[in-house]
């Protein structure tokens, strides 16, 4: 089977150096998990809506109230959602084709994303781990907050059609910020 | 020149000059300068006409409110030169005046300017309508303002969301008090002046002012947690402390507008230097204190040689000081304390030159200079919803109510000391620090994702500050004779006095009917004016006229700013790159780019119907249903039964509104056990989302449904044309034997080595077809596959337009284009589909009904008689002889395949048999006839093709 094609394909010149970056990990496995509040499902996911946690090498993201996303390899992720307890009604579903996945890394990220989208990104309201879907601009996202070695980091992941409008504008917005793009 | 020596509290760097020119001349200047500083320091003191009677206008105020000197600079027009700082090479120009700034034509108005008194233009213009058009063209050559460039490249202005704990709105004294104590209390505080350096009025005062002030802005910068933006303006406050505010000091952008969402605003403006009203008030040489002050002490620019100083406050006296130290002569100080007044400032257009006292004697001075009280800028309080009360000791407006979230200081707040005022606005900065904790509090409470906060939330700190004092000083508003009240607007207090006689008499309506306080000062040098001589005509006080509703924005902002960075998302299926390689015409669908076409859609056509086609159908909306009640959704969404459906089928079905109106339609397969794919058009995919969870959340939560878009987690690629089998034959290991995978039928496996698959048989182009959804991630590898594997079958990609061509071949109706709002689904020739024996589906009660009526319009498909003619879509059908519309074109095409045109439309029912024949009213007003045929398809009524 070929690979797994991403749906920004710009080239990009790579500044590795850069202090501020932006990757695209959109061949990330990523799994939805429906499930009622307070099913055994829901416990076992243990990240509430707006929250995340690691878990088993995957990264479990409370999208909404029902609804979890688990990131991954894809071994990782297949492994924890096929541990899920399957009492009642409950959905895995793999998405890894319908979201993009990006990761915006630094310490000027949040400066970034205000000039994108309207949320509050400071630490009271957005601290690491949490969770939040926003527009992003003008594309629906949801916005992990997922720190790296204790420097800002958010993943942002958007619906596969829009993602290189969406690549390209964060990377207009981080411009003045010397914003440069990392290979995942 | 007129460039004074060195002076202490310059901004200018006399060691960085720079050149730009001023109508073509050289203007020479430093660094720091305003445009307007510069120009005058060349000796010229006239810098506009005036808008209605072009009459000369030089600096009143010599800031960012001066009315008087709007310059074009390049391609920018409407620029504040008061306000824009100088810089080399620009190319500034007077604006609206023909053939010079020195001798306008137009200042010929000024001869009639009797006649053209207020309303002049509603009374003058308004009959005989007929001759509006040439009105306009004439009026269009006094329209005021600079010329605005249609090639000038769009410029990058950006957005930006903040969200201060505390927004200070002001940057003198004040202002950056409470900055410092909000900062010292631990908030994140955003501090926002107008001008291009903090401080305020001390920067143009004594060396004592300014040491206080450089130990702010020293303590501003020091603090991480304060945030300057300078040469910016809080130009609105919303609901919830939401503020707008434009920054012209980017660095990359040219304007930037932050949408602030300030826990706490701290309004510290300052307060705003009134003019008096008096005859001559408009002539050259005629300044408020402020402006003579700014220009000695911050430019270093001698504003006259003799002046008259009138005085009313500490301002005025302190302008005499300046004055006298910058070596002009002040021949005469009028203290209004003291009964002094003035009546007239007298002389040529272009200059003061002599000004008439309230004693009768008559002083010769080139600059008239007054200081007869303060506006207090309360716009942004009343945004808030505070109405300011007039207090007539101290001659200014003072907030009466406000929020929680608002605090006030400053000259806003009262009056007192220096140290007074810095004191009282760093309790107000504490006391906003402390309020801003309680509220990001409760935000955090209210929001799932933030950092919880354990315990009770402290209930709203009181208001525990000292209040400030208010000085008395004198009301003055107008001489004893007529002058103007709003010098961008050329309204006179006559032309108050008139519109108040004419029955004008309520603030709000003389506003209106004069244009007072609308020019784009926004009447922070007008109103208080204006509700003054409006008192006086009305024979009332100040406080019982009231003031207009103050409304944002503050201060004018550009419509660059406002439109901000331009977000445009668009779209995109995982083969798209192929679709750029292959020059395919893009088509903007919604949002998704797609492919129109190849260069050939009629070409693409018969391929499709000879050999085999390919075409990217991803925008497809694409349902994820999975749960045991998964059934009971679909029949609960669609016309048609639902429970029955075996694993492995497929079922089309049409979706109506409560009101029987088709919505939407498609197909829905049931893969495995409680598991189903829907499809929807591509325009309905979210709306159709909506309607089935609001089913679901709304109606039936009981129901185990959960439902996942999946539009873009697959790629689709309809493959049709007679030789679509053996072409995915050899790609799949699904078996595609006709007689186990038959029309209607969906299966799953992998395709080009993609696994996960699913492909079903349905027939949009009435061709043998195998629609297939693959992973996007494998989208563009199986598109690519697809046409290798395809080459010697003759295999080609088609567009949008050879689909839509081969769907109105078969007579297939697109929802929205050969259905409207009104349609219901009776008309569209499907009631077979609309089963009233089900418990329960939307639009059951209304479809009941309908399908009882006998008038509602058809769906049928349509031939022209000519069969070279093609209608437009949306042509309408008459009855034969008459103008009475009985239906319309709805879709319509020359067939490659039947070498004709063909259409589908809607008519009412009596023309609506096959074999009817029809009126279609061309676009150019010909009448052509056409015939209803019998079948929906032009093409293969039975089918016979798509079931092979």
């Amino acid at each position: 089977m070929s690979e797994f094609a991403s749906s920004v394909v710009k080239t990009y010149n790579e500044t590795a150096s850069s202090s501020l970056t932006l990757s695209d990990l959109s061949a990330t496995t990523k799994a939805i998990v429906r499930a009622g509040q307070g099913t055994d499902a829901a416990a076992g996911l243990g990240a509430p809506f707006g929250t995340s946690r690691v878990v088993d090498g995957t990264l479990v993201v409370g999208v909404r109230p029902t609804e979890w996303v688990v990131l991954g390899p894809a071994e990782a992720v297949w492994a924890f959602t096929d541990a899920i307890d399957n009492t009642g009604h409950v959905s895995k579903i793999d998405f890894t084709h319908s979201r993009a996945l990006f990761r915006l890394t630094g310490e000027d990220a949040p400066k970034v994303m205000e000039k994108i989208c309207s949320i509050d990104w400071a630490d009271a309201m957005m601290p690491d781990s949490a969770v939040v879907s926003a527009s992003v601009a003008k594309v629906s996202c949801d916005i992990i907050r997922n720190d790296v070695d204790g420097t800002r980091s958010y993943f942002i992941m958007s619906d596969r059609s829009s993602a290189q409008y969406l690549f390209d504008a964060i990377l207009d917005a981080g411009e003045e910020f010397k914003l440069g793009v990392t290979r995942a | 020149m007129t460039r004074l020596p060195l002076q202490p509290g310059e901004v200018i760097d006399r060691s960085a000059p720079l050149n730009f020119t001023w109508n073509g001349d050289q203007i020479s200047a430093f660094t720091g300068d305003t445009i307007a500083s510069a120009i005058m320091a060349n000796g010229n003191r006239i810098f506009a006409r005036s808008m209605k009677y072009h009459r000369p206008r030089g600096l009143l105020t010599a800031d960012f409110w001066d009315p008087n000197s709007f310059v074009q600079v390049g391609d920018d027009p409407n620029v504040r030169s008061a306000h824009r700082l100088a810089e080399a090479g620009m190319e500034v120009t007077a604006q609206n005046v023909w053939p010079s700034l020195d001798y306008d034509v137009k200042a010929a108005n000024g001869v009639v300017g009797k006649f053209l008194t207020a309303g002049f233009y509603y009374k003058t213009f308004m009959k005989p309508a007929k001759l509006w058009p040439a009105y306009e063209k004439v009026l269009a050559q006094f329209a005021p303002g600079g010329k605005v460039d249609l090639n000038t490249p769009h410029m990058y202005h950006d957005k930006r969301y903040a969200h201060p704990d505390v927004l200070v709105a002001g940057g003198g004294p004040a202002g950056m008090a409470a900055a410092i104590a909000a900062a010292e209390a631990g908030a994140q505080v955003m501090l926002v002046e107008h001008e291009h350096l903090l401080g305020g009025s001390l920067l143009w005062g004594t060396e004592a002012d300014r040491a206080v002030a450089a130990e702010l802005v020293a303590a501003c910068e020091a603090a991480d947690n304060i945030e300057i933006l300078l040469n910016s303006t809080v130009t609105g406050r919303y609901e919830d402390n939401w503020c707008a505010i434009a920054q012209r000091s980017h660095p990359i952008a040219v304007e930037r507008l932050i949408k602030a969402r300030a826990k706490m605003l701290v309004v510290a403006p300052g307060l705003i230097e009134r003019p008096y009203v008096f005859a001559g008030n408009d002539k050259p040489g005629v300044m408020l204190s402020g402006a003579v002050r700014r220009l000695i002490n911050l430019y270093a620019v001698k504003p006259g040689q003799k002046a008259v100083v009138f005085t009313a406050n500490a301002a005025g006296d302190r302008a005499a000081e300046d004055l006298t130290r910058a070596g002009i002569d002040v021949v005469r100080v009028v203290d209004a304390r003291n009964g002094g007044n003035i009546v007239a400032a007298k002389g040529g257009a272009k200059s003061v030159e002599s000004v008439e006292l309230g004693d009768g004697s008559t002083v010769e001075a080139d600059l008239l200079v007054t200081a007869i009280g303060w506006t207090a800028p309360t716009s942004l309080l009343n945004l808030a919803g505070d109405r300011p009360a007039y207090d007539p000791v101290a001659a200014r407006f003072f907030s009466s109510q406000l929020p929680d979230n608002i605090l006030v200081a400053g000259g806003l707040a009262g009056d007192g000391t220096t140290d007074q005022l810095i004191a009282h606005a760093r309790d107000t900065g504490e006391l906003a620090a402390r309020r801003a904790v309680v509220i990001a509090q409760t935000l955090q409470r209210l929001t799932a994702r933030a950092v919880n906060v354990d315990g009770d939330i402290a209930p709203m700190p009181a208001d525990d500050r000292t209040t400030l004092r208010r000085d008395p000083h004198p009301e003055l508003h107008r001489s004893t004779t007529h002058g103007l009240v709003d010098y961008s607007e050329d309204v006179s207090s006559k032309d108050l006095f008139s519109a108040a006689k004419e029955g004008y008499d309520s603030v709000e309506l003389i506003k209106r009917f004069t244009t007072a306080t609308m020019g784009p000062s926004q009447g922070k040098l007008e109103t208080v004016n204006t509700v003054a001589v409006l008192a006086e005509a009305r024979g009332e006080t100040i406080a019982e006229v009231g003031t207009t509703v103050w409304r944002p924005p503050y201060a004018p902002i550009t419509l660059g700013a406002l439109g901000g960075r331009i977000f445009e998302p668009v779209r995109v299926s995982s083969i798209q790159p192929w679709h750029e390689a292959n020059r395919a015409t893009p088509i903007l669908a919604g949002q998704w780019v797609r492919p129109e076409h190849y260069g050939d859609p009629a070409g693409e056509v018969r391929n499709v119907r000879e050999n085999v086609g390919i075409i990217d159908v991803t925008p497809l909306g694409k349902l994820d249903l999975r749960g045991r009640d998964v059934p009971k959704l679909l029949s609960m969404l669609y016309t048609n039964k639902w429970m029955q459906l075996p694993i492995g089928s497929v079922r089309y079905g049409v979706m109506c509104a409560e009101d029987g109106v088709v919505m939407d339609d498609g197909v829905t397969a049931h893969i495995a056990e409680d598991h189903y794919m829907m499809t929807t058009t591509s325009s309905g995919a979210a709306g159709v989302w909506e309607w089935a969870e609001n089913w679901l959340q709304t109606e039936h939560p009981d129901w185990e449904v959960h439902i996942t878009p999946v539009t873009t987690g697959f790629t689709s690629i309809n493959v049709a044309g007679p030789k679509s089998r053996e072409l995915v034959a050899r790609l799949t290991d699904i078996d595609l034997d006709p007689e186990t995978f038959k029309y209607m039928q969906v299966r799953t496996g992998s395709v080009a080595g993609v696994d996960n698959c699913f492909m079903w048989r349905i027939g949009f182009t009435g061709e043998l077809s195998y629609e297939l959804h693959v992973p996007s991630g494998y989208g563009l590898h199986v598109w690519e596959t697809l046409l290798d594997q395809g080459a010697d079958l003759g295999i080609k990609a088609f567009g949008l337009e050879a689909q839509r061509i081969m769907r109105l071949e078969k007579g297939h109706f697109i929802v929205g284009q050969d259905t409207d709002g009104l349609t219901k689904m009776p008309s569209v020739g499907m009631n077979g589909l609309i089963k009233l024996d089900k418990d329960d589906f939307a639009g059951k009660a209304e479809l009941a009904i309908s399908l009882e009526q006998t008038n509602l319009p058809k769906v049928v498909a349509i031939q022209t008689t000519d069969p070279t003619i093609v209608p437009e879509e949306a042509c309408q059908i008459v009855r034969a002889g008459t103008n009475e519309i009985i239906g319309r074109i709805t879709s319509s095409r020359m067939s490659p395949t039947l070498g004709r045109s063909i259409c589908l439309g809607q008519v009412l029912p009596e023309a609506a048999d096959a074999g009817s024949n029809l009126t279609v009213v061309m676009t150019t007003g010909e009448r052509i006839t056409a015939k209803v045929m019998e079948h929906h398809a032009h093409f293969d009524p039975e089918g016979e093709r798509l079931r092979v």
